[in-house]
């Protein structure tokens, strides 16, 4: 399997999966070449993430970034997670196929259209 | 951790009693089957002795049977080596919209030379109407190339009466017409008869039926004319020029006649099994189709579409649990598409791209299902939960 231990682990035990009750920044974007789909709950409370909940349809890299992006945000600042790459999100999968690499920029697109959405839109 | 193998669409184990036959091929009688001496007769002896194997599977003579380095190529060989044969007598191919990517490719290849290509639907059922092909028939058709399974549904085609349709064309003075099938699939798994099927090319290829990757063998009947594809050798009666893979001929004609003898043993097996199967997934999980026509359909095959989940994301989670299957949806293989075969159907993409391809095989068992069951319910449990797409995860507001 040309998969990581840590990214076998985000698809057998996801991280903060499901809906967040009470989220004030919610986005779903999705790949439009290839339809998979990610959505963001946050609960942002003086500019820190105070939770994150994802939901995800599509290939398995994009379940996993949507767990390991879920880990990562909460406790976050938002500026913090405003800095947050496409690079943190591989290394934090223990690494990611060249060609499975646009699951961890969806992620990316999500958390920023998220945390938009908190600021009012744009 | 239990492995279960339901991949054997993809590729079968290689039988023992067939690696046993091939073995004496690699190192005491390793001639080439070209040379004069006793070495070289040797080898001969094995390859023309699997030629007559192969011939009695499939109710053919031996001299009609090319050996090829597989299926991919067998079904080049038959689209093209008749293409360039029978240009002057017309340039349209028909074919399925299911066709094996070997098939379409090289039907593609013949439309960028100027040849006019008809790809027929398949409906819901995922089998070709007869009369769609008559209906397709012109003055310039000169090849029609159906398979006689579905590598990925497993719908059994209707040859033999596109076959019949043929001959009756031909009687009446369509004389440059005809049918190549592709039994890649169906070799091993329905009975297969050249006379009764009534077609003039038909490809096979030996690792699906419990012989190694890397041989298959075309039929060409006797007095078809067909172009060499591959030049510089006299071999197989100058249709394809390359040294024979003794070895692996030998492991294919075994195979051949095991599959032959042991055909209803090994289906009602399968069938068993697969049905089983199915069964079972239907009292345990919801919101699923099956793929292709329930009853046409090969014995070992099961293609269920899972709504809500994407067929790559259960592949993974079945393949952490020592589960091997496979999903014709596009990212498993670096594409980007749903599965052609499925939208073929007249599936939605959500179905298309949730599609996964469990086929069995003569060595598994009760026990093997039983555990492919309780990992696929958990798998697909989870699976959904993940999903926006799915009814149990509520409206996120």
């Amino acid at each position: 399997m040309p998969y990581s231990e840590q990214f076998q682990d985000h698809i057998a035990n996801p991280r903060n999966a499901g809906h967040l009750a009470g989220a004030n920044a919610v986005a779903e974007e999705t790949n439009p070449v290839c339809g998979d789909r990610l959505r963001l709950g946050l609960h942002i409370s003086d500019g820190r993430i105070e939770a994150a909940r994802f939901l995800a349809y599509g290939c398995p890299a994009t379940l996993a970034c949507g767990s390991a992006l879920a880990e990562l945000l909460e406790g976050m600042a938002v500026e913090e997670a405003m800095k947050l790459t496409r690079r943190e999100i591989i290394d934090a999968l223990g690494g990611l196929p060249t060609r499975k690499q646009h699951a961890a920029a969806l992620a990316i697109e999500t958390l920023h259209a998220a945390i938009d959405k908190l600021h009012g839109g744009r | 951790m239990r492995k279960v193998y339901l991949d054997h669409s993809a590729t079968t184990p290689v039988d023992p009693r067939v690696v046993e036959a091939m073995l004496p091929y690699f190192t005491e009688k390793f001639g080439n089957a070209s040379s004069v001496h006793q070495m070289g007769q040797e080898a001969r002896a094995g390859v023309d002795r699997a030629r007559r194997q192969i011939a009695a599977f499939i109710g053919a003579r031996a001299n009609e049977i090319v050996f090829t380095s597989g299926g991919t190529e067998a079904n080049n060989l038959a689209i093209l080596g008749v293409g360039e044969a029978a240009q002057s007598h017309g340039r349209h191919i028909i074919i399925s919209a299911i066709e094996h990517p070997s098939v379409r490719a090289s039907a593609e290849h013949l439309q960028k030379n100027g040849w006019e290509l008809t790809s027929l639907p398949v409906y819901e059922s995922g089998i070709v109407r007869v009369e769609d092909v008559r209906a397709a028939l012109r003055p310039d058709t000169v090849l029609i190339s159906i398979m006689m399974a579905n590598n990925e549904i497993g719908t059994i085609q209707l040859v033999a009466e596109i076959g019949a349709l043929v001959h009756a064309e031909r009687e009446r003075g369509h004389r440059h017409l005809w049918l190549h099938t592709d039994a890649v699939q169906a070799a091993g798994r329905i009975p297969l008869d050249v006379e009764s099927l009534g077609c003039d090319l038909l490809s096979l290829s030996a690792h699906k039926i419990y012989a190694p990757k890397g041989t298959g063998a075309l039929f060409v009947r006797r007095g078809m004319r067909l172009f060499p594809q591959q030049h510089g050798g006299h071999q197989e009666r100058e249709r394809r020029g390359g040294t024979e893979a003794v070895a692996n001929i030998v492991a294919f004609g075994t195979a051949a006649e095991l599959a032959q003898k042991e055909l209803t043993e090994r289906n009602d097996h399968t069938r068993r099994l697969r049905n089983r199967f199915e069964k079972q997934l239907s009292e345990r999980v919801d919101d699923f189709v099956f793929n292709g026509d329930r009853e046409r359909r090969l014995p070992h095959l099961s293609n269920i579409s899972f709504r809500f989940i994407e067929g790559e994301g259960l592949l993974i989670h079945l393949d952490m649990q020592g589960v091997a299957v496979s999903t014709g949806s596009a990212c498993s293989s670096g594409t980007i598409e749903p599965s052609p075969i499925i939208r073929a159907l007249g599936r939605d993409d959500e179905l298309a791209r949730g599609s996964i391809r469990f086929s069995f095989g003569k060595d598994n068992s009760e026990e093997d299902v039983d555990y492919v069951l309780e990992v696929t319910t958990r798998a697909i449990e989870s699976l959904r939960k993940l999903s926006p797409l799915s009814q149990t995860s509520a409206a996120l507001v």
